[in-house]
């Protein structure tokens, strides 16, 4: 299947198990947070279930793909706090060298991740991040009600 | 000569306020760590890249930040 045709279906899942209205309220608050924080490169918001119900990507982008990697890092992140005894991760900060990732936990186990460029201001956007984390939880307890 | 000792100082810690501002802003720890995780209770946890762990957050977050989200 062409990866165009295989995000369209995985989109049509998406909008299916979380409700259209969720979606687009989750595309809504991630390009608001995009429009303050100008360092933010990309954002996506995972599920707990670690389905990748909103992203930043254009159309033609792998989203099976990236979600799943997310999921990985995620399950990664989790593993650690386990093993260290602290039950959940809050926040997740990683530098790669060519740009952050940057990961903040959401109410029930999913997450608001995004990516910047090596000098992004990296404390700013973690707080505009744990700022948009309430709107995302709420458009996302609203999908789990319909 | 003591007016020049006195700009000089003024100069240095003009220059190192900048330098920790400009951390502070991005976020950074001093010294290797590269990945830092905060969990539920407040504590944190810092892992340098060559450690086998943080490696391991490095190569998938490389990815991500290449593709994009």
């Amino acid at each position: 299947m062409p990866a165009s045709a295989a995000n369209r279906g995985r989109e049509m899942l998406m909008a299916e198990r979380s409700g259209a209205g969720t979606v687009r309220e989750l595309d809504r608050v991630i390009a608001d947070l995009r429009a303050l924080s100008e360092d933010i490169a990309s954002c996506a918001v995972l599920s707990e279930d670690g389905d990748l119900i909103s992203s930043s990507h254009g159309p033609g982008a792998d989203r099976e793909r990236v979600g799943a990697i997310l999921a990985a890092l995620v399950n990664l992140a989790e593993r650690v706090a386990r093993e260290s005894g602290k039950g959940h991760i809050s926040q997740l900060r990683i530098d790669t060298g060519a740009g952050h990732l940057l990961l903040v936990r959401l109410d029930g186990g999913g997450a608001l991740v995004a990516t910047t460029g090596p000098e992004a201001r990296v404390g700013l956007v973690l707080y505009d991040m744990r700022n948009s984390r309430g709107e995302v939880e709420k458009a996302l307890a609203e999908g789990s009600d319909q | 000569m003591k007016k020049l000792l006195r700009g000089l100082f003024l100069l240095g810690a003009i220059a190192g306020a900048v330098y920790a501002v400009r951390g502070y802003l991005q976020g950074r720890s001093p010294g290797t760590e590269n990945v830092q995780i905060v969990f539920e209770d407040g504590s944190v946890r810092s892992m340098a890249s060559n450690s086998t762990e943080g490696q391991e957050f490095t190569d998938i977050a490389r990815k991500l930040v290449e593709a994009g989200l």
